[in-house]
């Protein structure tokens, strides 16, 4: 059965060689083909072609390799900008006397209030704080 | 173009690599032929060779940097390498189009296999018709075709094989195994 087998194979072997070898183009097309009068102009137009394509795509190219190196120094001011929002919107430092924009938040620039809190040197975020916790003593009373 | 008419090929590739035309259409006046003979084995339709020629000197033109007169065998060595893969990349094309004259195939297919039939012993001696031929191979994959191809119709060893396609020695001779069981199992059917 091996045996048959393996005749079996190296007849559809021999006949797949010949399939292989039915399937390529005729001398006269291969001569045709190879001598048709236009192709090196062809060749010469889909150089020029994929040189066209280059440069277009090198012209991206580029962009992006600007692009690339302006992203340090995009990232830099990125950092420097979050930090500076940070700092501007962080608490002041206790002790520091009253600045213009309490004096908003205390309301009159005169007054008995205004003198004892200025002159203890408390921040916007304590008298918040003195004013809430005063409201929930108020309630809790 | 004259002046390079008895130059050789490495200084036609040194002299086209710089730029020059006429040394570049001397070396296509030289190796058109064997370009098209390598597509003919895998195409039959002769604009699908001057499309192989067309696409394998453009490439050729493209990677003469790389050619450095120091490749293995000769300028026409490289150029078969670049040709084959060309062919490659074409029937791999081919294979992700819808499949095309299948249906023909199955009508004659059954031609195909009573011509088989009917002359079992001098069927060497038959030319199978081309175009049936391309169409049954047509269901081969692109690297079973090229493998098939360049050991049975080209005489290409292994070792060969395996240099043009950049595949390893067993990756050719596993996908070559593959192939030809591939291509018994479709030829059983008409038989």
């Amino acid at each position: 059965m091996f045996k048959a087998n393996s005749q079996r194979n190296e007849e559809l072997d021999r006949i797949g060689k010949m399939v292989l070898r039915s399937a390529a183009a005729r001398e006269e097309d291969i001569e045709a083909a190879a001598s048709s009068p236009f192709l090196f102009t062809r060749v010469r137009a889909a150089i020029a072609a994929e040189q066209r394509q280059q440069e277009e795509a090198g012209g991206w190219l580029s962009m992006i390799l600007v692009a690339r190196r302006a992203v340090p120094a995009m990232a830099l001011v990125a950092i420097l900008a979050a930090l500076l929002t940070v700092w501007s919107t962080g608490p002041a430092p206790t002790g520091t006397p009253p600045q213009g924009d309490e004096e908003a938040l205390f309301g009159m620039p005169e007054g008995v209030e205004q003198t004892v809190l200025a002159s203890r040197g408390l921040s916007r975020d304590d008298v918040f704080n003195i004013v809430v916790d005063r409201n929930y003593e108020v309630k809790g009373k | 173009m004259d002046s390079f008419a008895e130059s050789t090929d490495d200084v036609l590739v040194a002299a086209a690599a710089t730029g020059d035309e006429a040394a570049f259409e001397q070396l296509f006046e030289r190796h058109r032929r064997q370009v098209a003979r390598i597509a003919s084995r895998f195409f039959a339709q002769r604009e699908q060779i001057e499309e192989i020629i067309q696409d394998s000197f453009t490439k050729a033109y493209f990677a003469l940097n790389t050619y450095h007169g120091t490749h293995a065998a000769s300028f026409k060595a490289w150029l078969a390498q670049i040709t084959v893969n060309c062919c490659y990349d074409h029937l791999r094309r081919a294979r992700r189009r819808p499949e095309q004259g299948m249906d023909d195939f199955e009508e004659g297919g059954q031609e195909f296999a009573a011509w088989l039939r009917s002359h079992p012993a001098d069927v060497e001696t038959k030319l199978v018709s081309r175009d049936l031929a391309s169409k049954l191979l047509s269901r081969l994959s692109a690297e079973d075709r090229l493998v098939l191809t360049l050991l049975d119709v080209e005489g290409f060893s292994v070792a060969e094989i395996a240099e043009v396609t950049n595949w390893s020695i067993s990756k050719v001779k596993v996908r070559a195994h593959r192939a030809r069981a591939y291509l018994r199992r479709v030829l059983q059917r008409y038989l």
